[in-house]
Parts: structure tokens; C-alpha cells; sequence
């Protein structure tokens, strides 16, 4: 199997007030096509700032990612904007829908960006919010008058949106009751087996952790395969 | 859905904060539209007021203000010389006297009254009023009809301009001027005097023992110019035994442009033995108070405008700092910094523009009466402290275009209308797009410095 995620040596440091801190130190991983790898590790162990690192939603200070035979540390901005609207879906634990767009019109919204007419995405929004069990008579609904689960499938249909190569979901379960944990699971698990996408889940779940093919563990921003 | 209509929409996303500042901005508007109605009303005023004094300039002898100082007549001497300067394309002369009951048979058309009676002890002309007094020696305070008011004639060198006789409201009743070149016992009379002494065209009466006929009777709009009697220039100078004096004289000027020099030439060719004064230094003068109305509209325009772009300003970075989340999602999953920028600058836009709707409504209902706040506020101000000042309040003595010049300030200064024309609400239109341009330049700034890692905040 072709590997489509490569981490070598990443590290990002911050720094707060007069002390460095190193969130991941060192980081190397490799994730192959239509994989359902996690992440574990404690709170403030580096796992959110590792995601973001292979999102783009940050630079990293020193390494490098490769994506899809791409670096993605060596991208101008713009091309990172292009990246993450191509290559990459997120979910957050928060869901992150905007509150005043419907269900609909969120999952649009990643697709207007890349340019699609507005009748395909329409139509794509449509089947995807289908997909993921939001039936046309909630899809015109606002994130505030649906359930948690409901909110977290749209924001897993919105990812899906622009057909990415790799979804990246930070604590999907995190806000969610076991049923509902186990549906975004079991969805999440399903786009790894039907259309051969990847998934990169951080979670400190060791449950779901476990149902994964592969699992990582950071640890004071150093990381290790189980 | 795009990102100009998601800022549309926004707009709305908060329904009570919308009304708070779409109502704050609407204020700040309409104060803008109300201000830049009153200017331009002003400012039409003003030269308006500059245009109808005309290019002219007023002599008269010095330390003489109507009947009251001092001085020595001009003469005619003197004033050929300023007939001769560059520029002056005419020069129109004035004599003044009174008429007594000893010189005339003429009765004045206006009763003493209570200010002629308390004045006639004042200025010598008649029998001095006398008390009653009570029996116990006390004084009623009541006054004996005794003395009747002075009949005032005025020669002139010119009549072929009705405003001559009164002011731009002339209008004849019947008859017409007489040629003020010739020395011929005529006169045109006021209806307030002609009236009282039954005068009609081609009645006579009597004035430095000569009878004089009248060949019109003009009406000027007010009791006191209708009081007047005139006769040419050079008649009134052999009558009154005045040969080659004058008491007043306006010199017209070729153009604006040449009016100040031409003052100068002629204060210098007359010395001290003349007040000089500009129509334009009266109309500068006169319409000081429009000027004041006018800067004070600049700068609560100004006040208005920086108002408009603060409150636009802070409510559009408290917004960016409420969806720093939210913008970083959107960088997260995609968008630009130009489409996020493009939908908040949508959002402020139609805030400003709800503003300039309902501040629309605002400026017009607020123009007219905030300018005529405005100019009576100034008006009278001004008029409080010209009243105290030297040598004002100043009788009936006319003092040619100088005169006209002040009637026209005044009237001028009491019809000040503000209306909000296509032109007022355009550049209305420009101030809130301006303002909304710079409400959301810094706001713009701070989105494209919101790290998409943002979205990944966990609050």
C-alpha cells in the first residue's frame, strides 16, 4: 500500500513568555491510502498541534510533511490555502458549523470555495448530508436546533465536501454520548473502507483508539507507534 | 450563497445589535446630510448676499452717521476727482435735509410716538415734549402732542433706478422719477406721506418757500421709506442754499475684482475728510453670522463623519473578535483571506447603508430647522453685539448702496432654506461608503492575521 502521509522529524516550538515550549518534538509517522490511523496522548501532549501541523493549519518549525508526494512545510500561503481545500477535510470536536448557515449551506460552503457551481454542490450537499443519515427535512435546519450527532455528521459531511484525500478529525467523539460516538465512528471508519480515504483521528479514547489500523501515542510532544 | 450575500445576511445575525447601531450610525448620518443641506443653503446665502450688494462702494462725509455726529459736507469738487479714477464707472450723489414746519407745509406720515417723542428731546428738531403735572407736584408721566416729526428730503443725481427711492422692493403707485439731471421743482413722495397730505401726481406742495409738483408716488414695502420726498440733486442744492455739497454719495465699480483697490483710491483721494466703505466689506460683515453657521456645519460634518467611521470601526473589530473562531473555520476548511474579507466588508456596508437609509430620513426632517437653529442661534448673537457697538442703530439717513446692502444681508439671513437635493444624498452616499471603507480597512487587517489554527481552539 502507497504511503500518502509522511511526517519526518517535525517539530513546532512556541513560546510563552520567556520559556520554549517544544508541543511536538521530533514527531516522524507515516499513514498509508484508505487508512484509519489515531493518535492518542494526554491533554496537552501535542496531538491537536500535530493535527493542525498536517492540516496546514500551521507552519511547522523545523521538518518536514509530505502529503501526497508534496512538502507542505515548503507551500506559500496561498498554496495552502489550495491544499487545504483540496486535499484535506477536518472535523473538530466542537463541530464548528457556522451557526447562522444551515446544515445545507455548510456543507456547501467548502465547495463554493473551490469554485463549484452553485446547482452541483447543491445536489452534492444534498447526497453527502444523505450519507450521513440528515435527511432532507433537517438539512435546511441551523446547527443550534439539531443534536450534537446530528451537528458532528454534517461537520463530517462538510469534510467529505471537496472529495479529500485525507480526513482529520481532532477528538470527533469528544462532545458525543457513546451512541452517537459510535456512529461518527462507524462513518468515519466506513469512508477508510468504501473510498479508500484517510483518516487521522486524534483521540484519547483508547476504545476507538484500538478499533483503528494503526495506532500513534504522544507523549510529550515525542511520538510512538503502539 | 456567496460571501457578499453571507455578509448580508450577518448583518441580521443579530437582530437587537443591528437596530443599536444601524440607529447609532443613522444619527451620525443624518447629522452628516443635515450639516452638508444647511452648508450648501449657506453658502448659496452668502453669495447670493455677495451678488446682490453689487460692485459699490459708499462715501459719506466723516464722523457722519445719518443725522446724528458731526462733519463737513463733501463737495462736488471731491467728488468729480473720484468720478475720474480707473475703474469707477459711475458715481451717484445724495443730499440730505430736514424739513420743519418753519420750511414746509409738508406733515410727516408717521406719528411721534412714544420713541419720536422721547427722541425729539434729543435731537432739537420741534417743540420739546412737556409733562403733565398733578397737583401734588408729581409728574404723570403722560406727553404733550406738542411736536410732530421732520419731513426728510433728499436730493438725488440719479433716479433712474427705482431701488434708489427705497431699497429693491420699490414699486411704483403712479407717476414715475423725474430726470434727477435737470434743476426742476419735482418730487416723487412715499404713499405713508402722500397719504397724510393728500398728494396725487400733479399736486404741489410747498418746501423752502417754492412749490414743488409731484410726478410719482412710490411704494417701498415699510412706513419709513414710504415717508420720503425726492427731488434732483441739483434742485435740493439751490432750494436748501447747499450749492456743490453732498451728503452721500456710492461709487459703482467695472468688476468684484477691482472693488477693494478702487476702495483704497478713493479712501486715499478723499483723506479724512470721508468714511469709505465697500458694499463687499458690508456684505463680508453682514454675512459673518452665515459664515459662522457655515464652519460650524464643517465642522459638526467632520465631528459626524469621524463619529460614523469610529462606530463602525469598533463594532466591526468586536464582530471579528466574536467570530475569530469562526474565521478561523473558514480559513480551515478553505477559504481565502479576500473572501472573508469580502464578506465582512458586505457586513459593514449594509450596516452603513441601513444607517444612511433611516439617517436619509433624519437629515432631511433635521435640515431645515437645525440650519434655522443654526443661522437664529448666529443671527441674533451677532445682532446682540452689533447693537452695542459704535455707530449703530444708526435713523433713517441713507446711505445709498450701502443701505440695500444690509436689507438684502438681513432678508437674506431670515430666508436661509436647507433642502436635501440628489446632490446632498450623493455626496451623503460617498461619506458612508467612505466611512464604511474605513470602518472595515482595520478590521480587514486583523482577519487576515487570524491563524486558521484558530479553528482547533478548544474553548
Amino acid at each position: 500500500m502507497s504511503s500518502v502521509l509522511k511526517v519526518s522529524d517535525v517539530c513546532k516550538t512556541f513560546t510563552q513568555g520567556d520559556q520554549e515550549v517544544k508541543a511536538v518534538d521530533g514527531s516522524s509517522m507515516t499513514v498509508d491510502k484508505g487508512e484509519f490511523v489515531s493518535i492518542t496522548g494526554k491533554s496537552g501532549s501535542g496531538k491537536s498541534t500535530l493535527l493542525g501541523l498536517l492540516g496546514a493549519l500551521d507552519y511547522p518549525t523545523s521538518g518536514s510533511i509530505d502529503i501526497d508526494g508534496q512538502d507542505i512545510t515548503k507551500l506559500s500561503e496561498r498554496k495552502l490555502t489550495n491544499y487545504r481545500r483540496q486535499k484535506v477535510g477536518f472535523v473538530f470536536q466542537n463541530y464548528n458549523l457556522v451557526p447562522n448557515l444551515s446544515a445545507l449551506e455548510n456543507v456547501m460552503l467548502p465547495m463554493e470555495f473551490a469554485g463549484t457551481p452553485k446547482k452541483e454542490r447543491t445536489k452534492k450537499a444534498e447526497e453527502l448530508l444523505r450519507s450521513v443519515g440528515i435527511e432532507a427535512d433537517k438539512q435546511h435546519r441551523r446547527p443550534n436546533k439539531m443534536s450534537g450527532g446530528e451537528q458532528q455528521r454534517v461537520s463530517v459531511a462538510r469534510a467529505l465536501a471537496n472529495n479529500p484525500k485525507i480526513i482529520l478529525a481532532d477528538e470527533p467523539t469528544g462532545n458525543l454520548d457513546s451512541e452517537n460516538g459510535q456512529k461518527v465512528f462507524d462513518l468515519l471508519h466506513g469512508l477508510t473502507r468504501n473510498h479508500e480515504t484517510t483518516v487521522v483521528v486524534v483521540t484519547h479514547d483508547l476504545d476507538i483508539a484500538g478499533k483503528t489500523d494503526r495506532t500513534y501515542n504522544l507523549k510529550d510532544g515525542k511520538i510512538k507507534q503502539r | 450563497m456567496n460571501s457578499i450575500s453571507r455578509g448580508l445576511r450577518n448583518a441580521f445575525r443579530n437582530p437587537t445589535r443591528t437596530i443599536s447601531i444601524v440607529l447609532i450610525l443613522a444619527l451620525s448620518i443624518g447629522l452628516i446630510i443635515a450639516m452638508l443641506a444647511a452648508r450648501q443653503a449657506v453658502d448659496a446665502k452668502i453669495q447670493n448676499v455677495k451678488g446682490s450688494v453689487g460692485n459699490t462702494v459708499s462715501i459719506s462725509p466723516a464722523g457722519v452717521r445719518g443725522f446724528e455726529g458731526g462733519g463737513t459736507a463733501l463737495t462736488d469738487a471731491q467728488l468729480a476727482k473720484v468720478s475720474d479714477l480707473a475703474h469707477v464707472t459711475g458715481v451717484t450723489e445724495t443730499l440730505n435735509d430736514r424739513l420743519t414746519t418753519s420750511t414746509t407745509n409738508l406733515q410727516s406720515g408717521i406719528n411721534p410716538g412714544e420713541l419720536g417723542m422721547r427722541r425729539s428731546g434729543q435731537t432739537g428738531v420741534g417743540t420739546p415734549p412737556s409733562l403733565n403735572e398733578n397737583s401734588d407736584g408729581s409728574n404723570s408721566g403722560t406727553n404733550q402732542q406738542t411736536f410732530t416729526m421732520p419731513v426728510e428730503i433728499t436730493g438725488v443725481s440719479d433716479a433712474s433706478d427705482a431701488s434708489t427711492f427705497g431699497g429693491s422692493k420699490v414699486t411704483w403707485k403712479s407717476g414715475a422719477a423725474f430726470d434727477a439731471s435737470k434743476d426742476e421743482n419735482v418730487a416723487v413722495v412715499g404713499t405713508k406721506i402722500a397719504s397724510k397730505n393728500n398728494l396725487s401726481v400733479g399736486s404741489t406742495f410747498t418746501a423752502y418757500d417754492t412749490s414743488i409738483k409731484v410726478v410719482g408716488i412710490y411704494d417701498a414695502g415699510t412706513d419709513f421709506a414710504n415717508n420720503g420726498v425726492f427731488v434732483p440733486l441739483a434742485t435740493l442744492q439751490k432750494l436748501s442754499d447747499q450749492s456743490g455739497q453732498i451728503t452721500s454719495a456710492t461709487a459703482t465699480v467695472d468688476s468684484l475684482d477691482n472693488l477693494s483697490g478702487v476702495t483704497s483710491e478713493i479712501k486715499s483721494t478723499l483723506g479724512s475728510s470721508a468714511d469709505v466703505t465697500s458694499s463687499q466689506d458690508t456684505a463680508n460683515q453682514l454675512v459673518q453670522p452665515l459664515e459662522s453657521v457655515k464652519s460650524i456645519a464643517l465642522f459638526s460634518l467632520i465631528g459626524a463623519a469621524i463619529a460614523g467611521a469610529v462606530i463602525i470601526l469598533l463594532t466591526m473589530l468586536m464582530i471579528v473578535r466574536e467570530r475569530r473562531r469562526e474565521i478561523g473555520v473558514m480559513k480551515a476548511i478553505g477559504a481565502s483571506k479576500a473572501t472573508i474579507i469580502r464578506q465582512f466588508v458586505a457586513e459593514s456596508v449594509t450596516l452603513m447603508v441601513l444607517g444612511l437609509v433611516v439617517g436619509l430620513g433624519l437629515g432631511v426632517l433635521a435640515a431645515t430647522p437645525l440650519t434655522n437653529m443654526l443661522v437664529d442661534n448666529s443671527t441674533s448673537s451677532s445682532s446682540s453685539q452689533g447693537a452695542s457697538g459704535p455707530g449703530q442703530g444708526g435713523s433713517g439717513f441713507r446711505l445709498g448702496g450701502l443701505r440695500i446692502a444690509r436689507t438684502a444681508a438681513r432678508e437674506s439671513n431670515e430666508n436661509v432654506q436647507a433642502s436635501v437635493g440628489i446632490d446632498t444624498i450623493g455626496y451623503g452616499l460617498l461619506a458612508a461608503l467612505l466611512i464604511a471603507a474605513i470602518g472595515s480597512a482595520v478590521p480587514a487587517y486583523f482577519i487576515t492575521t487570524i491563524k486558521p489554527a484558530e479553528a482547533m481552539r478548544n474553548e
